[in-house]
C-alpha cells in the first residue's frame, strides 16, 4: 500500500496508464543493485530513487577524486575525497527520504560479487571497465536476475537488457577480454544512457513496453543517432549457453 | 553498387573522414581487405594481427550481428557493414 505522502510524491507517474498506482507500489517493492555510483551509476540512481524504488544498495569502491566531476553527477567540489559511496548515499537520502538506501564499499570481484549482489531483484551495470561487467553478467545469468547493461565513451554510448534464460547476455558475443583503460568521456553521454537503463528498470518493474532485449542501442551524441542492432543469445556462451540447452 | 561500411564514429580519422566507404566483396573478411586497400590506417584500427580482428570491434551486417565466425560471414551488394566499437567506460 502506497502512504499519503507516497501517493502524493509519485502522482505525476502514477497518473502514467502503464504505472498506476499499482505500478507504483512494485517500484516500491523493488530491491535494485546499482554497480558504481559514478558517471552512468550517478543518473541511475538520482532517477531510480525520485522513481521510488523501494531498496537501492549501491556499490563502489572508489573515492572522489576531481576529474570525476565532468560527469558523476551525485559527487560535487565538497565531496572530494570522500568515499563515493557515502557522498551518493547522502545525496539520495536528501532526495528521497522514504526509501531504503545502503552503500557497500568493496571491489566487486570473484570473491565478492555473490555476496554484492545477494538478493536484489535486479542488477544496474553501471562499471567503468568490461572485465567487472562479465562477472557481473555472469552472476545475474547464475542467479537469474535481469541485467541492465549500460556503457559509454566520449559522446557514445549503449545499452541492452539482458533476461537470462530469455535473451542474449553480454557475454554471448564475448570476442576476448579487453585491457581496461582510462577513457574520455563527457558527462552528457552516461546521462543519456543511465536515462535509459533506468527506463529500462522502471518498464520491467511495472511489466510495460518492450525492454531493450536481443537489442543493442547504440547512441552517437556527435551525429545525434540512435542505432539499434539485433544480437542473439549464443547457444555456445560460456555464460548462458547451458540455459539455451536446457530448453 | 558494392557493399557499404560505416566506420564507427572515433575510426573517422582512419578513413580521412569518410563515414561511409563503399567496397567490393563476396565476405566481410574481403570487404574489410579492401577498405583496409582503400584506407591503409584502417588496418590497425580492426585487426590485432593478421586476420584476427580485435576484441572491442563488433561487426554488424544489415543491423544484425555478424557474430560469431564474422570475417567468413557473406555479403552481397546492397549490404551494410556497421562497424562497431565496444565501449568501457561508465
Amino acid at each position: 500500500m502506497l502512504t499519503k505522502s507516497e501517493q502524493e510524491r509519485y502522482n505525476r507517474q502514477i497518473m502514467i496508464q502503464e504505472i498506476g498506482e499499482e505500478g507504483q507500489e512494485k517500484i516500491k517493492r523493488a530491491k535494485i543493485l546499482i554497480a558504481g555510483v559514478g558517471g552512468l551509476g550517478s543518473p541511475v540512481a538520482i532517477n531510480l530513487a525520485a522513481a521510488g524504488v523501494g531498496v537501492i544498495r549501491l556499490v563502489d569502491h572508489d573515492r572522489v577524486d576531481l576529474s570525476n566531476l565532468n560527469r558523476q553527477v551525485l559527487h560535487w567540489a565538497k565531496d572530494i575525497g570522500r568515499k563515493k559511496v557515502d557522498s551518493a548515499l547522502e545525496k539520495l537520502r536528501e532526495l528521497n527520504p522514504d526509501i531504503k538506501i545502503t552503500a557497500i564499499e568493496k571491489t566487486i570481484d570473484e570473491s565478492t560479487v555473490s555476496q554484492i549482489v545477494d538478493d536484489s531483484d535486479l542488477i544496474v551495470d553501471a562499471m567503468d571497465n568490461l572485465a567487472t561487467r562479465y562477472l557481473l553478467n555472469k552472476c545475474a545469468i547464475e542467479k537469474n536476475i535481469p541485467f541492465f547493461h549500460g556503457a559509454v565513451q566520449g559522446f557514445e554510448g549503449r545499452a541492452m537488457t539482458v533476461i537470462p534464460g530469455k535473451s542474449a547476455c553480454l557475454s554471448c558475443m564475448y570476442r576476448g577480454p579487453v585491457p581496461a583503460e582510462t577513457f574520455p568521456v563527457i558527462g552528457v553521454a552516461p546521462a543519456v544512457i543511465g536515462a535509459i537503463q533506468a527506463t529500462e528498470v522502471i518498464k520491467f518493474i511495472v511489466g510495460s513496453g518492450s525492454l531493450l532485449t536481443n537489442r543493442l542501442l547504440v547512441y552517437d551524441g556527435l551525429k545525434m543517432e540512435f542505432n539499434e542492432f539485433k544480437v542473439r543469445r549464443n547457444p555456445e556462451c560460456e555464460q548462458c549457453g547451458h540455459l539455451i540447452l536446457k530448453e | 553498387m558494392g557493399v557499404q561500411i560505416y566506420i564507427h564514429t572515433s575510426q573517422f580519422p582512419l578513413t580521412n573522414g569518410k563515414e561511409v566507404v563503399e567496397v567490393e566483396g563476396n565476405t566481410v573478411r574481403k570487404c574489410l581487405e579492401n577498405l583496409i586497400g582503400k584506407y591503409p590506417k584502417m588496418e590497425k584500427g580492426l585487426f590485432e594481427k593478421k586476420g584476427k580482428l580485435h576484441p572491442f570491434v563488433e561487426i554488424y551486417i544489415n543491423m544484425e550481428t555478424a557474430y560469431p565466425d564474422e570475417l567468413s560471414k557473406p555479403v552481397k551488394d546492397g549490404d551494410k557493414i556497421h562497424i562497431i566499437l565496444m565501449l568501457a567506460g561508465g
